[in-house]
């Protein structure tokens, strides 16, 4: 069989379109579902409509315009319908409103994502860019400073005019742009003194989940660009030190350790949260209860930190270990996409998204299933909270945005190649500015 | 770019591992610790899924039912009094009192979270009230009842409290699980809340105490494991050996002259067990200890049991010589020593403990049938066929005669464990034992509180099991 035969056969099979038609079914069904539980509900009627049209909008129509993962964004697609979901489905219970809010974030989401895929295709000169982001965020991360509100011993929110913000969803965004920026560049310092400002502030807020994921990130980026182990090594003994520092400084802390022990200790106050979680998946079983059954309401803040369990709860915990297998997926498509990438920026980039996704994803699930100490951070896409899911989309159009840069040079190569101007040849487009 | 590439894959891998990790971890604890978590007296959904959920029937091994619902969807236990005070630990209370009872630590299946999805799609488009499992017990209620009145004629003390356990030592299976004092699971009185005794713990797992004498059995076999031969070696027992400057004294202060191994465990000779501790060292005995499970964490998939200890720090040579005969910091459940004498009759298999003999949805659907499984290998074949004919020889003519039943031959040890309980010293009484016949394979621990020795007044509780099981039991 020829090279171009089967090309075209691959094409009338669209593998893409059979994927994503199966889960905007599983959605819409999904929402039926809870719809007409009980008696009707006009909002589940809704969401099942807008869900599988915003997922139609993210992964079948966007791409029209320029190349993309469409994989990935499947994926990522799914995991936030599933937050909206799990949430509405929740909402029946607790007369909450949080499905309908989080169908929104997911649409602001998706034109963030956009934005993102186009300031990383079309623009090519960075340099006073960064510049600019770089002070932007550093101003929006010490805002909660000036006037933040705490919530769960953490002073990392701000609330202007009734909408609340968290900045440190947002910083991340530029906090992986200009560390890359400046490590492709191979310029040390700043990228140092960005990094340290960034940290100490969150230190300074104490939202030391948050910290952990930065520091964390920041410093897989450093080892992936220089492959300098000794620094690196330094710097996990460094980030230990601290981790005991911040044990004996902080209660909290000390607190969640001792929790996470043994939740059974401290069962009426401090190890509620987590037995309760642990209860929740444990009665999901391997397959769950069923989709809108279960008590999932009853773990406090059900919505954000503990909606793994509820996921567990509802669908079981097979399903999941293919949530986390989707996750699995994800940051094999950031490496690949980190892999083509012809520019050491762009290839670092993709590469800190996928770090940074992978790491928040661990630390929140394992904190779920007593792997490791809970932190409030938020499980991405999925969990409750429009700077969250609005962030992780920016993240994804980050990655898809170097993706169609990469297809982009591939496209060009094989112009080139295919060109025969005798005697002379077009330059690759390998370059690395 | 090509060493950029390879750091990349590197950073890929470890994540994907991470990520790996987390999901293993979670199906690990979903199955080891899940009926764990979700039989918590604190399981509020457990609560509320009563409401949802009609609970399903408790039944034992003869089909007596021991707990049903009724029409309000109240838990209801036997008519008769007695018959359901003597199960009480083993099912529970609605109270949620007794920690890990089958009401709870079955929940799963008794509240039908463990239906399928055409059973629950089913129940939903009849519109009827969903039914959780029958579960049916291996225990034998009866059984439960004679020794709960054993222990009424048999312990003179006024505050009477100790624990029982039966277990057929070929399949695992517990035939009967006691703790006293019962108390009404129907009418819990402020007396019972207030007795010092506790009544609502469950002595047969949960208490962890020295195992005195009985643990003779692991050091016996230590012995014969390690020391070669160690039966022809004669000892001397004066009464009293000195180790460091403390001294070892036998029961009743007992001088046994010279004596073989043999001898010295038939008469229960604590120099002579001390001289052998010494002999093994602590990590050649540790190591049989814990070959019989001591210092394990005990993950049984039907019930709940404390972990037994072998200390580990702090062991001096007055602590080690102590340890040969049980004493020193170490502590077992009753039911583990049931365990323990069940092995040697196993010819040194030990079994795992199962509460569940068939667990029946209401459609009739059988959803788990009882399994037996080898827990672990404690001593070779050959040990425990010398440690079987140690114990046969100590019913027959040594501490253990009052547990004798005409036409059984019964194999056993006795043990009298020195403990301080509020400050007072007292000497709580064991026996353990199995009836030496494949007809019958039945092993036994029985322990009395505060009851001084062993054969006076553990010993005739067990032969009023025996004699039980002789009179009702079928031939296996």
């Amino acid at each position: 069989m020829s090279r171009s035969s089967r090309f075209r056969r691959s094409l009338q099979s669209r593998p893409d379109r059979k994927l994503v038609s199966a889960i905007m079914l599983f959605f819409f069904s999904a929402f039926l579902l809870i719809a007409f539980k009980g008696e009707l509900h006009w909002q589940g009627f809704t969401l099942a409509a807008v869900v599988p049209a915003l997922i139609y909008i993210a992964t079948m129509w966007l791409p029209r315009f320029f190349p993309a993962d469409k994989l990935l964004l499947s994926v990522a697609n799914f995991l936030c319908a599933l937050g909206v979901l799990v949430l509405y489905s929740t909402d029946l219970v607790k007369g909450t409103n949080y499905g309908m809010q989080q169908a929104v974030y997911y649409g602001a989401g998706i034109l963030v994502m956009l934005v993102c895929i186009l300031l990383v295709r079309y623009i090519r000169y960075w340099r006073v860019f960064i510049y600019i982001i770089a002070v932007c965020a550093l101003g929006l991360i010490a805002l909660p400073l000036v006037f933040g509100t705490e919530v769960y011993g953490a002073t990392n929110w701000i609330i202007v005019s009734g909408i609340s913000l968290q900045p440190s969803e947002v910083v991340k965004l530029a906090l992986l742009l200009v560390l890359s920026y400046y490590m492709s560049r191979r310029r040390f310092w700043p990228w140092l003194i960005f990094a340290v400002i960034c940290m100490g502030v969150l230190m300074f807020q104490r939202d030391l989940g948050t910290a952990l994921i930065y520091y964390a990130t920041a410093l897989f980026l450093y080892y992936a660009s220089t492959g300098n182990l000794w620094i690196t090594g330094a710097g996990i003994l460094g980030g230990a030190a601290s981790a005991v520092y911040g044990y004996y400084q902080f209660a909290h802390v000390k607190r969640r350790i001792a929790v996470w022990l043994n939740p059974w200790m401290d069962f009426e106050n401090t190890g509620y949260q987590i037995a309760q979680m642990l209860m929740a998946i444990a009665s999901g079983g391997l397959f769950g209860v069923g989709l809108g059954l279960g008590f999932p309401t009853i773990i406090p803040v059900y919505h954000t930190d503990a909606i793994f369990a509820v996921i567990c709860e509802q669908f079981g915990i097979i399903f999941g270990v293919l949530i986390l297998i989707m996750y699995a997926i994800l940051i094999l498509r950031g490496a690949f996409i980190a892999r083509n990438a012809r520019r050491s920026f762009h290839g670092l980039l993709a590469m800190g998204v996928t770090v940074m996704l992978a790491l928040q994803t661990f630390v929140i699930i394992g904190g779920v299933l007593k792997l490791i100490p809970l932190t409030g951070v938020t499980m991405p896409f999925v969990s409750y909270g429009g700077t969250s899911l609005v962030s992780c989309m920016g993240l994804i159009g980050l990655l898809q945005g170097v993706a169609s840069v990469n297809q982009d040079d591939l496209t060009y190569d094989y112009e080139v190649s295919h060109s025969r101007v005798d005697g002379e040849s077009l330059p690759f487009a390998s370059l690395d500015e | 770019m090509k060493p950029l590439h390879n750091r990349f894959r590197l950073v890929t891998l470890l994540l994907i591992g991470l990520l790996l990790l987390a999901g293993l971890y979670g199906v690990y604890s979903v199955t080891v610790y899940g009926n764990r978590w979700i039989s918590s007296s604190r399981n509020l959904r457990y609560r509320e899924a009563k409401n949802e959920v009609i609970a399903g029937d408790i039944i034992d091994r003869n089909g007596v039912v021991l707990a049903t619902t009724d029409e309000d969807g109240g838990r209801v236990y036997q008519e008769d009094q007695e018959a359901r005070e003597a199960v009480v630990h083993v099912i529970g209370d609605r109270d949620g009192n007794v920690a890990n009872g089958v009401d709870s630590f079955q929940a799963g299946y008794l509240l039908g979270f463990e239906a399928t999805l055409p059973e629950r799609i089913l129940a939903l488009l009849q519109g009827e009230q969903r039914r959780g499992d029958n579960v049916t017990l291996t225990v034998d209620s009866m059984l439960n009842t004679v020794i709960v009145r054993a222990f009424n004629t048999h312990v003179r003390t006024q505050e009477k409290s100790g624990a029982a356990v039966v277990l057929n030592y070929k399949t695992g299976e517990l035939i009967s699980l006691v703790s006293i004092p019962v108390f009404d699971p129907v009418n819990i009185t402020d007396a019972v809340k207030e007795d010092t005794r506790h009544p609502f713990w469950n002595r047969a797992v949960q208490s962890t105490l020295p195992p005195g004498s009985t643990f003779k059995i692991i050091t016996a076999s230590s012995a014969l494991e390690n020391l070669e031969d160690i039966e022809e070696r004669e000892f001397t027992c004066t009464g009293a050996t000195e180790v460091m400057g403390t001294i070892i004294r036998d029961y009743g202060n007992a001088q046994h002259g010279k004596l073989k191994l043999p001898k010295a465990f038939r008469v229960s000779c604590n120099n002579t067990f001390a001289q052998l501790a010494l002999m093994l060292g602590d990590t050649a005995l540790r190591t049989t200890a814990e070959s019989f499970g001591f210092n394990e964490n005990f993950l049984f998939r039907d019930i709940v049991v404390e972990n037994s200890v072998y200390p580990t720090e702090n062991r001096t040579l007055v602590e080690i010589a102590w340890s040969g005969d049980g004493q020193s910091q170490i502590a077992a459940t009753p039911l583990h020593m049931c365990m323990v004498a069940a092995a040697i009759a196993n010819e040194g298999v030990m079994m795992e403990p199962r509460l569940l003999y068939r667990v029946e949805s209401s459609g009739g659907l059988v959803r788990l049938r009882l399994t037996p499984r080898e827990y672990r290998r404690a001593v070779s074949v050959d040990v425990a066929a010398t440690i079987k004919s140690y114990m046969l020889d100590t019913v027959a003519r040594g501490t253990a005669t009052a547990a004798q039943v005409d036409g059984l031959s019964i194999a056993g040890k006795t043990g009298s464990a020195e403990s301080s309980l509020d400050g007072r010293d007292v000497t709580h009484a064991w026996f353990v034992g199995f009836i030496d016949d494949s007809r019958y394979p039945y092993a036994v621990c029985v322990f009395v509180e505060e009851g001084s020795s062993g054969g006076g007044a553990a010993a005739p509780i067990a032969q009023a099991i025996f004699r039980y099981i002789q009179a009702y039991f079928p031939f296996q």
